[in-house]
């Protein structure tokens, strides 16, 4: 070392030191005022504390070094006693540590050094003990950094003694140097700690404590503030004893110069030696022998291995023994070392955790050694195929499938350049085509064959061997064989026959072609035919024949007798016939002979209708000989002759061809204009050229070789493929020849099975050549003379195989069923599968015990327990087999809970069915936080559904039918629902983000003008209104504004008659006492009503979900209200979304009551004074408009027809109309009564949109297209008005609209009931139609679409919306020989709809297919507003007329200026099939079933009625009901027309002594639900006289198709007193 | 009740009442910037310990446009809910970036997968991801005509040591804002 260097660093860190010092002497001052005189002592402060610090620091390092018992310096024993508490030095954390503890050494030291002088004389006795106990804490803790200081302190106290002079200087330069320098070094705290901590507990006690302490425990405490004074005495003896000359420097100086405190030393050194000696004395080392396994162990214990003893123990880490080795050793000497000791006497170890291979292989090995599971694929880029993505369940996307066309080859069968020669030797290669083809299948033989086996089974048959067989059935079976024998024979005739013609011809045209080549001398192709003839065997061939022959005459005449015996059977009775008629007849002519004479005008009857019976003649016997003959000839005919040989052609290519120079020169060209021929195939796939084959050159044999095969890649799955054959003759463009259409190849066929198919085509083109060719089309003859002339096309074969691709994985590439694994999103699916082994490995228990065995599983590894349990049970055998792989085997034990418990909370459950949607769950807000606060009943109503969705619920149905269909239409809408799930996820940007236009110039210059415009223009405009989007809505936000302005043709009261009214007198009407109604007519009262009183004082009730509000009461028949009603709308669960508005089922009724004021007062002497009068409110009629149609429509507006019943007692309308005939004859021309409404949904909302996606279609995709361009054509010219070309089916399939017509029968017993009058069975027909319930497609669909449903499926469903009804009327119609047309336009309130036009002789009707009612073309009430298309069953019209409301257009659809038609003359109508049933069947509807739904029906209303009744006694007038329920019935027959009177005549008979006001209501039959509703809207119920009484009927009539139609006559009667 | 509802959340739906949050996904960098980026994510569960109660098991996010940087911005919301009746096969996030070139062609850019947290609170995630490298003709077409390897077997991605096999290239980190809502988890000792 240095000792400059080190001189200086230690002046820096004494400076620091010191400035602590002072700092912490400051503090001190103010905290601890008795130790300040002391410290006050020493003329310096500085190294006063200094001192402390460093006696302080030897007293610790003493301490350490008190406890080796190997103690090197007997001086620490007398240093002993002056030692000091240990110091926080090791708690003393921080930078200063190391340089702290380097100071300390030489502070140590000088102190040492001082201390051997002075403190000789101190007593060292028994301190060691007892500071030890002190220390001993601070030990315990920093036991490791203690020891390193021992061993570090001992080696520095050899240094002390030798460095003490020069720590000296540095203490003496301390002092000197300090004022000079800057504070810095521990931080004051430090400091502070340093000197405070420890001793603070007893700072007084070591205050009194003299200051050579007898060895009393406080020493320890003294210590610290001993220091500085002992020290000064110290040095002082230091410096006057040892190093007088330092204590020179240090008395003199403070001015002395660093060089002088310097002292040049030799290096320190230790021989290794002592060292070595030193360190063994010190230090252990575990030996490295062996350790005997006895050591290890307890006593008398035995080494036992687990290994041995079946144990699983998993491989120990490799250690080095001599590491072992000495680690035992090292172990055994520690205390409860042997603790470490397993039983077999090793070291304890876990199983070695390393892997025996390395994890990461090194790079270039990466080739070789990969992983099935880290094998990666390259996949192109792939385009993002929107509607794939979205499909659920499928998310690979759609790969590239493959189509091989295979084209080998095209052989032309006639070609323009054929030479004659040609078109014979083509002939015949086809006849020997066939002749091959034929012999392959031989059929003569077999049939030959099965004719003997036959004849034997007969032979058999007649010569029973085993009696026991029934006579009858053998009779029978040998009936049957010889039938067939019959029959096979003629067919083996017949086959043979045909043989023999074909090789006949065959000969036939061999010999012409032969004839041809010797003609014209030279040979054009290289066929010949040998005819071989095949010896036989004369004699057996012979005696075949003969046999055959005789068989054959055998069987013949046996027919012939059977015959004969029939016929003489058949002749028999009809000679028996013959005679009996002949023996009437005989006597007719006796009989009528005497009549002539009485009755000569009966002769004319004389010929009878039916001819004479002939004399039957007998039929003639067979003749043998006949029979025989003629079986020969036939023989002769159609057989080979016995003996001949028989002839087996065989073609062969054999011949050779002339060469061209021996030819004539018409040859010659002729040959080589076939050389400049040559032909190429284009392959067009969906009608699309995708590729070519190369050109080649037409052959001589007119045969082309091309051996292409083509690989389409394909994404659609094909519709077409054809093949078009182009010929190029020279160098002109290639002309056309003909088309092939080849079979799109069924899924199984993939390439390399597919066998080669050979397709003929043919050209209709002309060619006349100028040469030998025989042109095509042309005719020739191979006759000199021209005759016989054959008129032959080019023609030829294709032959070619198609089959689809195999990918690399084997898997063919057909587009809907291959699926190719490797998808985008499959990766995530397979996440759990194990990976080893393969799941199918788990199923199979062999594959895994042999994997097992295989791969070395270590049968005891407790990691592999469950498998092997496996394993052994699955081997084993007869123990129980699980049909399942459990993968967490330990799951089960590790669960919170078990399964039960989690599937039974009530908070899971509500949660997990708020997320499926399911209904009665969709938007449940806040589920509570805890179970118990769900109630049990939040489940109910959906565990009832479930339970009931199999179960045929007839609750709310009553009659099953119904039931069963309304089932079938959840199931029907929940898989549409489904369908278009994908649909509906399908956004635009539209949908996601709403952006406010971004005003430009034009906006704001157009708002600059608004500016000047008028502030209350003569004519204000509607404007349009904000939409709202339906997700931030709630309860109470939306509003139905319900404008009633004004009714027209309103019925008024009529007088009742005189008996109803005289005994009355003090219920008489209040108005017909006082204001009087101004019947003119009734011939009672006509004097006491003045001129313009009222007839009727209506108001208006709106009610719609239960809400009701009403209008004021206005006057007359014609009133004007224009009030507006508010009524709240509240969707049903609080879903504010598009679809659940959409399916809102409510209507709005409203209803039009007239107000009757009845005078009450019993005493007419009161009269004078008060008017007494009750209310009472009578119901007229009532408009039902459906929520779905405002909520589509936005607002309605217009004038309605009023659903007035057919009765209304009391009420009429004919007065009216006589008196308003004079003002207004049109409006009275109509009958009915008009209400003018307008409604709207405040704030307005946004209606659903339908589904945007296109769906697939059967329909050809011409016609698609041309919809499409039709469809963008009409909007483009008339966007408003509806143009329907297409529709969506049932099943969620595109389909032309005309298919849905068709001529369709009604029922039978419709037409029946007016045979002769059109007119009225087609209003019958429309009442029909009209009964069958409507629902909106929207409502059972959830708005997603509009769908349309065949006749035979709306029949089925009973329900279904406008489109259905009119399909269906439409479709009766043209049955009934009408020219019916679907007209597609807006109506009102329906909005858009569809509607029947049909031409009556002279004007159009106007059918609304709905209520069953019809308008003329020119009615005003009519409500169809505008007219969009008409649709036929063949074609579409589209209106291009100027205007669109049926008053003004012109139906004539012939003339195309006003009318578009979709099918013209450039796109024909190509005669569509219909998707309509061919006919309707028409189950009779069962009576009784009506009959008792009438009673459950009549019964429930009964209960209602009760039920609104709350507050009232309700009885019920049974004599009434009676009446009313006869009175029903006629109803119904007469349609509700003209039966008032006799009605009311008959009433008025039977309860004379009530007043009775009811009406019948009339409805189609659905629900139970709609009819309450209408009885509830009609508020009878809501009459509160005491005495009132009730009637209520309800008759049912049953039309065929369990279509109902039901009347409820509902009356209240109060008794006249 | 019963068990253990795990909830996730980091922003509240809004107008939602639900006691369900959703985790916010802000996925970003890609080492080499391209034209679009979109993920696909997928929560797997292993073992039937858990229980899925609400929200959509897989999905995929939106395509982003980086405007500006690498960073792709896709604030893709998840919102999940589970119950469990085991700490066994606790969920994780498994997340596929693709890229989407200018022809709309889409390619893999990195899988990734995280564990979901399992101590209460708002975490923010960085998902590392990383994909097959392939040959180096793989490498070059990838380069130039777009795709690239993909993996055969999904099982790899959770994988670690068989992983460390495959030659790969980082593909950006995903990050993920995932808040966590944990129910009842005490009632069975377990201290999250």
């Amino acid at each position: 070392m240095n000792p400059k260097e080190e001189k200086v660093k230690i002046i820096t860190e004494e400076f620091i030191e010191n400035d602590e010092d002072a700092n912490v002497g400051k503090r001190k001052k103010n905290s601890k005022v008795q130790r300040q005189p002391r410290k006050k002592q020493p003329p310096t402060t500085g190294p006063d504390k200094m001192m402390l610090e460093e006696s302080h620091l030897g007293n610790q390092q003493e301490l350490v070094q008190d406890e080796p018992q190997t103690r090197l310096l007997s001086v620490t024993a007398r240093r002993g006693p002056r030692s000091l508490p240990p110091i926080p030095s090791a708690s003393r954390t921080g930078f200063a540590e190391f340089s702290m503890r380097e100071r300390m050494r030489e502070k140590l030291q000088a102190a040492r050094s001082k201390a051997e002088s002075a403190l000789l004389q101190e007593i060292p006795t028994p301190r060691p003990q007892r500071l030890r106990s002190p220390t001993v804490k601070e030990l315990e803790t920093e036991f490791g950094t203690e020891s390193g200081k021992e061993v570090g302190s001992t080696q520095q106290e050899d240094d002390t003694q030798s460095y003490a002079r020069v720590k000296f200087h540095v203490s003496a330069r301390k002092i000197k140097s300090k004022p000079q320098v800057p504070p810095g070094f521990p931080s004051a705290e430090e400091a502070y700690n340093f000197f405070t901590f420890t001793f603070d507990p007893e700072p007084e006690e070591a205050e009194e404590k003299p200051k050579h302490g007898d060895g009393t425990h406080q020493e320890e405490e003294e210590g610290e503030e001993e220091p500085p004074t002992e020290e000064g005495a110290n040095r002082m003896d230091e410096e006057e004893l040892l190093h007088g000359k330092d204590a020179e420097d240090f008395l003199l100086g403070l001015d002395h110069t660093a060089d002088e405190f310097l002292a040049v030393r030799p290096a320190h050194y230790e021989s290794v030696h002592v060292r070595l000696q030193r360190e063994k004395e010190m230090l252990f080392i575990p030996s490295r022998l062996t350790v005997p396994t006895y050591k290890k162990l307890p006593e008398n214990v035995q080494p036992r291995f687990l290994e041995d003893e079946g144990l699983y123990i998993g491989e120990r880490p490799e250690v080095a023994r001599t590491n072992q080795n000495i680690m035992e050793n090292r172990l055994l000497t520690q205390e409860s070392g042997r603790r470490w000791f397993g039983d077999d006497g090793r070291i304890l170890a876990l199983p070695n955790p390393i892997k025996p291979f390395p994890s990461r292989p090194p790079v270039f090995m990466q080739e070789q050694s990969i992983k099935a599971e880290l094998e990666t694929l390259y996949k192109k880029a792939v385009k993002y195929v929107h509607r794939s993505q979205h499909m659920i369940g499928s998310g690979d996307p759609a790969g590239n499938f493959q189509l091989d066309i295979d084209i080998s080859g095209l052989i032309f069968t006639h070609h323009p350049c054929f030479s004659r020669e040609h078109v014979l030797a083509a002939k015949l290669a086809q006849l020997y085509d066939q002749y091959l083809a034929r012999h392959q299948r031989n059929k003569a033989k077999f049939l030959t064959d099965k004719l003997q086996a036959l004849r034997n089974a007969v032979q058999t048959g007649l010569n029973p061997e085993k009696p026991h067989q029934s006579l009858d059935t053998i009779q029978k079976t040998i009936n049957e064989y010889k039938s067939e024998i019959r029959q096979t024979r003629k067919l083996r005739d017949a086959e043979q026959e045909r043989d023999r013609t074909l090789l006949k011809t065959i000969i036939k045209v061999w010999k012409e072609m032969k004839s041809l080549r010797e003609f014209q001398r030279f040979t054009n192709t290289p066929l010949k035919l040998v005819l071989r003839k095949e010896k036989v065997d004369q004699k057996t061939d012979e005696e075949a024949y003969e046999a055959e022959i005789q068989a054959e005459i055998s069987e013949l005449l046996e027919e012939h007798t059977e015959e004969y015996e029939q016929k003489m059977e058949e002749y028999r009775t009809s000679y028996q016939q013959w005679k009996a008629w002949k023996k009437a007849q005989r006597a007719k002519k006796k009989k009528k002979k005497q009549a002539t004479e009485e009755h000569p005008e009966e002769e004319t009857e004389e010929p009878y209708p039916e001819e004479d019976p002939v004399k039957p003649s007998p039929p003639e016997p067979t003749d043998r000989a006949a029979v025989e003959q003629q079986v020969r000839e036939r023989a002769a005919q159609s057989r080979r002759r016995p003996g001949e040989p028989t002839l087996l052609p065989e073609l062969s290519l054999a011949g050779s061809v002339t060469p061209n120079d021996q030819c004539p020169r018409a040859e010659v060209w002729r040959r080589e204009d076939v050389k400049r021929r040559s032909v190429y195939l284009k392959v067009l796939f969906n009608n699309k050229e995708v590729s070519r084959t190369v050109s080649r050159q037409l052959g001589t044999d007119f045969r082309v070789h091309f051996g292409q095969i083509f690989n389409l890649q394909i994404f659609n799955w094909p519709e077409s493929l054809t093949l078009q054959v182009y010929e190029t003759v020279g160098h002109s463009s290639p002309t056309l020849l003909a088309e092939v259409f080849l079979p799109i190849p069924e899924t199984t066929i993939v390439t390399g099975r597919a066998p080669i198919e050979e397709v003929e085509f043919s050209s209709n083109q002309h060619v006349t050549l100028d040469h030998e060719g025989v042109g095509s089309g042309v005719p020739f003859s191979f006759e000199a003379d021209g005759s016989n002339q054959l008129i032959l096309m080019t023609s030829g074969k294709v032959s070619h195989s198609v089959a689809w691709a195999i990918g690399e994985n084997g898997i063919p590439l057909i587009p809907p069923l291959s699926q190719q694994n490797i998808g985008f999103r499959s990766a995530l699916k397979r996440a759990d599968a194990i990976s080893s082994i393969g799941t199918s490995g788990v199923t199979d228990m062999k594959k895994l015990a042999k994997w097992a065995a295989e791969s070395k599983l270590d049968p005891n590894d407790p990691n592999n327990a469950p498998l092997m349990q496996l394993i052994s049970v699955a081997t084993s055998g007869e123990s129980y087999v699980p049909d399942f792989f459990r993968l967490e085997q330990l799951q089960q034990e590790f669960n919170f809970v078990s399964d039960e418990e989690l599937n039974r909370s009530k908070r899971f459950r509500l949660l997990h069915l708020r997320s499926q949607q399911v209904p009665e769950f969709r938007n449940y807000k806040q589920i509570p936080v805890y179970d118990r606060e769900i109630m049990e009943k939040v489940f109910q109503d959906y565990e009832k559904r479930l339970r009931d969705r199999n179960v045929i619920e007839t609750k709310d149905h009553i009659d099953t039918h119904r039931a069963v269909v309304a089932k079938y239409l959840q199931q029907v809408r929940e898989s549409v629902i489904n369908r278009f799930l994908i649909a509906k996820q399908h956004f635009l940007l539209a949908d996601l983000v709403v952006e406010e236009e971004v005003p430009n110039i034009s906006i704001l210059g157009l708002n600059l003008f608004k500016l000047a415009e008028q502030k209350r223009p003569l004519r204000p405009r509607r404007k349009g209104r904000k939409k709202v989007t339906a997700q931030n809505l709630s309860d109470g936000d939306i509003r139905l504004l319900v404008n009633i302005i004004r009714a027209y043709d309103l019925p008024v009261r009529k007088p009742t008659a005189s008996k109803f009214q005289q005994p009355s007198r003090s219920s008489r009407t209040f108005r017909e006492k006082h204001a009087a109604s101004p019947d003119t007519r009734s011939p009672t009262h006509s004097a006491d009503y003045p001129l313009g009183q009222v007839l009727v004082r209506p108001f208006v009730e709106v009610s719609f979900q239960r809400t009701i509000c009403h209008t004021t009461t206005a006057e007359g028949p014609n009133p004007s209200w224009n009030e507006e009603l508010e009524l709240p709308f509240r969707a049903p669960n609080g879903d504010y979304s598009t679809a659940s508005l959409q399916s809102v089922k409510d209507v709005v009724f409203i209803n039009i009551f007239d107000e009757v004021l009845y005078d009450v007062l019993e005493d007419d002497r009161e009269r004078g004074n008060g008017i007494h009068t009750r209310i009472e409110r009578h119901w007229l009629g009532c408009v039902k408009i459906p929520f779905s149609t405002i909520y589509f429509q936005a607002r309605i507006d217009g004038t309605f027809k009023i659903d007035i019943p057919p009765v209304l007692l009391g009420y009429s309308k004919e007065q009216n109309m006589i008196i308003e005939r004079d003002f207004d004859s049109v409006r009275s021309l109509s009958e009915g009564s008009y209400i003018t409404l307008f409604i709207t949904i405040e704030p307005q909302l946004v209606p659903g949109e339908s589904v945007r996606e296109k769906f697939d279609s059967q329909e050809d995709e011409k016609l698609l297209q041309a919809t499409e361009k039709f469809q963008a054509e009409c909007a483009l010219k008339f966007p408003k008005r509806q143009c329907l070309a297409t529709v969506i089916d049932i099943s969620g399939k595109t389909v032309f609209i005309t298919r849905y017509l068709k001529p369709l029968n009604p029922p039978q017993e419709l037409l029946n009931i007016y045979p002769n009058n059109p007119q009225a069975t087609a209003e019958l027909v429309a009442r029909y139609v009209s009964l069958i319930p409507f629902l909106p497609d929207t409502v059972s669909f959830a708005g997603l679409c509009d769908l349309w449903s065949t006749s035979d499926q709306f029949l089925d469903l009973l329900a279904g919306d406008e489109e259905e009804h009119a399909v269906l009327l439409c479709n009766y119609f043209l049955f009934l020989g009408k020219k019916a047309w679907l007209v597609m336009g807006n109506a009102i309130p329906e909005g858009p709809t569809a509607y029947v036009l049909t031409w009556e002789k002279s004007h159009y009707l106007i059918w609304n297919p709905c209520s069953g009612n019809f308008y003329g073309q020119f009615d005003t009430f009519c409500p169809l507003k505008n007219v969009g298309c008409l649709i036929g069953p063949d074609n579409i019209w589209f209106n291009i007329q100027q205007y669109d409301s049926p008053l003004r257009i012109n139906f004539d659809v012939t003339k195309h200026k006003l009318w578009k038609s979709f099918f013209s003359r450039s796109l024909p109508y190509p005669g569509l099939s219909s998707v309509q049933p061919e006919e309707l069947i028409y189950q009779n509807t069962d009576k009784a079933a009506a009959a008792e739904l009438q009673d459950r029906i009549e019964k429930i209303l009964k209960e209602k009625i009760m039920d609104w009744r709350p507050r009232h006694l309700t009885r019920w007038n049974r004599y009434c009901t009676s009446t009313l329920r006869h009175f029903l019935p006629l109803l119904e027959s007469s349609q509700g027309e003209d039966i008032e009177d006799d009605h009311r005549a008959e009433l008025l008979k039977q309860l004379g002594d009530y007043r009775f006001s009811g009406f019948p209501l009339h409805m189609p039959y659905s629900e139970v639900k709609p009819l309450i509703d209408a009885v509830y809207s009609t508020g009878v119920h809501n009459i509160d006289v005491p005495n009132v009484e009730f009637a209520l009927a309800v008759y049912i009539h049953p039309y065929p198709k369990n279509v109902l139609s039901v009347w409820i006559y509902v009356a209240s009667l109060i008794r006249n007193r | 009740m019963a068990s253990n509802a795990n909830q996730r959340r980091a922003r509240r739906v809004q107008g939602q009442g639900r006691s369900l949050l959703l985790p916010q996904q802000q996925p970003g960098t890609p080492r080499r910037a391209r034209p679009q980026r979109y993920s696909a994510s997928d929560l797997s569960l292993r073992g039937a310990a858990w229980k899925l109660l609400s929200g959509i098991r897989e999905g995929q996010t939106q395509v982003d446009t980086p405007q500006v940087g690498d960073m792709a911005y896709w604030s893709h919301p998840i919102d999940l809910h589970f119950a469990t009746k085991g700490l066994q096969g606790w969920p994780r996030l498994h997340l596929q970036v693709w890229s989407q070139d200018s022809f709309g062609r889409c390619q893999l850019a990195g899988y990734g997968f995280c564990h979901v947290p399992s101590s209460p609170g708002t975490h923010q995630l960085a998902c590392h991801t990383w994909r097959p490298l392939g040959s180096w003709r793989e490498q070059l077409a990838r380069a130039f005509v777009g795709g690239g390897p993909q993996l055969l077997h999904g099982d790899t991605i959770y994988s670690g040591a068989d992983r460390y096999r495959l030659h790969t290239a980082a593909g950006g980190t995903v990050h993920l804002e995932i808040g966590l809502l944990l129910r009842h988890f005490d009632r069975y000792g377990v201290e999250c």
